[in-house]
């Protein structure tokens, strides 16, 4: 059950989309309707069975942890945020940023151990926040926002914060500090882990021609 | 009404007759085809203490266990698995039985996880457990019936994985890291995260051999070929003995003829920790999901003070079930549903007939309720009834059925309309 079997990959709408379309036709892969302007969320690819699906980030994982994509590109913020159960088969190098605690310039805290034994923390990310503070020894009451979660500190909603971080640009206007990097971030490869072992041939092809193209040096 | 009277706790589900039945025949099936392999079934309590329950097993299965106390203070858990409560009836009550013994089991159980992608906290498992044999022979008659078992209830498609837990061991033993490197190299194995397996094997002190070695487990997968490159790759003790091990259960199979069911994954890790051997997991293309898995455990019963070697298997009912639904797999059956009309205006009449069909093997209701002629009629359309009858004598009954509507018939026509004749409809 194999041989260029029918393939089904899950695709993160916004700002990894580009960058994932670009590697993908420098593998050869077809994309052009996925660079036109669509509503459309299943693309199939020309001359193959393989289709695109194009699904909110925070979806992709369950998507394919289900198997309704054999495939999927998510960033590792999200991977390690969701805790599905998929192979993670690829590291793609692109979408970096970091993952970093920040606190307001003006607190003067300097390191996470700094911070007040009840402080509260906001942050999109509320399962690594919870087990970074716990692997600190430090019980922090973790806020959950859904998004510009700078805001937090300002309001005094929160003492500090943990968020993604590409250029520092929006902490440093938003008068915050990192004082912790939790991790470094990039978009994977993931797999559902069935569809590893049916479609293996035609998973490891992929695989092998992202490979190659990740190991040129960039022109 | 509050939600709590009118919902199932999270994880739980209700099945209602259609999907009751069709769980009762898959079940049915494994129980025969388990029985003519002479694996006799075994009952054991769904509540244990907990201390039993958790034997064996101290990160896998023991973090997500219902507990609870019981009275007198002793602390309990619903059985997450039934080879942990087996291997303590082993170690006890059949402690002195001749060895090897072969039970089964059908039986529900519970993992307080969060329910998603396919696991529920209350699941159901047939299963099997062949104790007190250390051969690979028991190791190839479990993996044997596993294929004969996703074969009986017609599930298309399906593979099933064998590895060996001292393979990757034996790497690892082999390669001079520390324990914590070795946990961290097999958690990221366990959770199938190549690009951490990749960072860590790059960041550790090894062997160029070693690390390609690693690197390589994801794909040595395939038929026997992949176990001549497993002993060559890794030549310590630990990782040989588990590939001579390994072929002499693939010899064992090919001799049966299964190996076109059977694939060889030395990448595979498995969560629970009790496993000492061949492991094993099956699945097919249709589902994103493990439908069974299993292996062998040579010292889980020694955790209830009994040194006896043993191996097998659990398959997973529901998702056997949603397979088999994705497949449009099920076998119908032929409908012997009658409803029987008349039962208020003669009563030892319609009881009559009703037992003499049930005694044929048909199923019957009898109309409680003295129903009209058209009321019954919808109640039986509504129903998926086949027949609809009405006794006359005691030999003779009015039969009602979509195709034909009402005529006469004689009672003893009935049982042929089992082999699709008489009645029509």
């Amino acid at each position: 059950m194999d041989k260029a079997a029918p393939l089904t990959i899950a695709l993160p709408k916004g700002r990894l989309q580009k960058p994932v379309v670009d590697l993908l036709e420098q593998i050869g892969i077809d994309c052009s309707e996925l660079r036109e302007p669509s509503r459309k969320l299943i693309i199939p690819v020309p001359g193959t069975e393989w289709r695109f699906l194009l699904a909110k980030p925070a979806d992709v994982p369950t998507y394919v942890e289900y198997g309704a994509a054999d495939l999927g590109v998510v960033g590792k913020d999200i991977l390690l945020e969701s805790h599905k159960d998929v192979a993670e088969l690829l590291d793609l190098g692109f979408g970096f940023c970091r993952l970093i605690v920040a606190v307001p310039e003006t607190s003067g805290i300097k390191d996470v151990q700094d911070l007040d034994f009840n402080s509260r923390v906001a942050t999109k990310f509320p399962r690594i926040t919870t087990e970074f503070f716990s692997s600190q020894g430090i019980q922090a009451e973790v806020v959950h926002l859904n998004g510009s979660v700078e805001l937090g500190p300002i309001v005094g909603l929160a003492d500090a914060i943990v968020d993604i971080t590409e250029t520092g640009t929006t902490l440093v206007e938003n008068g915050l500090i990192p004082i912790a990097e939790i991790a470094q971030i990039t978009s994977r490869l993931i797999a559902n882990r069935v569809s590893c072992k049916v479609k293996y041939q035609t998973i490891q092809g992929l695989v092998r021609r992202l490979r190659e193209v990740l190991a040129k040096p960039v022109d | 009404m509050t939600y709590t009277m009118t919902q199932t706790p999270r994880g739980t589900e209700d099945f209602l007759p259609r999907d009751a039945e069709r769980k009762r025949w898959v079940e049915e099936t494994l129980r025969n085809l388990f029985w003519r392999w002479g694996y006799r079934e075994i009952v054991t309590p769904t509540m244990e203490f907990y201390d039993a329950v958790s034997a064996g097993d101290a990160a896998g299965l023991a973090r997500n266990l219902y507990r609870f106390f019981e009275r007198e203070g002793d602390i309990l858990a619903l059985r997450p698995d039934m080879t942990t409560p087996i291997a303590r009836v082993v170690a006890t009550r059949l402690r002195g039985a001749a060895k090897p013994i072969r039970l089964c089991y059908h039986a529900n159980v519970f993992r307080y996880a969060e329910p998603q992608a396919g696991r529920r906290r209350e699941f159901y498992q047939s299963g099997v457990e062949l104790v007190g044999s250390s051969s690979p022979l028991a190791d190839a008659e479990v993996i044997a019936l596993a294929v004969e078992a996703l074969k009986a209830v017609g599930l298309k498609n399906f593979l099933v994985d064998i590895g060996h837990v001292d393979y990757f061991d034996g790497i690892l033993q082999n390669s001079g890291l520390s324990a914590e490197q070795r946990r961290n190299l097999r958690t990221a194995l366990l959770k199938k995260d190549y690009v951490a397996l990749e960072e860590l094997t790059a960041a550790y002190n090894l062997s160029q051999d070693d690390r390609e070695l690693l690197l390589s487990l994801p794909h040595l997968r395939g038929g026997r070929e992949v176990l001549h490159n497993a002993a060559e790759r890794a030549k310590n003790p630990i990782s040989q003995r588990a590939i001579s091990n390994l072929t002499a259960i693939y010899d064992a199979l090919e001799a049966f003829g299964l190996t076109d069911w059977v694939q060889v994954d030395l990448g595979m890790i498995k969560d629970i920790e009790y496993y000492t051997g061949m492991v094993l997991e099956a699945y097919t293309a249709d589902m994103g999901f493990a439908i069974g898995t299993g292996g062998r455990y040579d010292n889980l019963i020694q955790q209830f003070g009994y040194w006896c070697p043993a191996t097998g298997f659990a398959l997973g009912i529901e998702r056997i079930m949603l397979v088999l639904s994705r497949q449009g797999a099920w076998s119908a059956g032929p409908n012997l549903r009658i409803l029987c009309l008349g039962l208020a205006q003669r009563p030892h009449l319609a009881w009559q007939t009703a037992e003499r069909l049930r005694g044929q093997g048909f199923s019957v209701e009898l109309a409680v309720d003295d129903l009209e002629e058209d009321k019954g009629l919808r109640y039986a359309a509504a129903n998926g009834f086949r027949w609809v009858i009405k006794p006359v004598t005691e030999d003779r009954l009015l039969v009602w059925t979509e195709a034909v509507g009402w005529r006469e018939e004689e009672l003893e026509r009935f049982p042929a309309a089992l082999k699709g004749g008489g009645f029509g409809g």
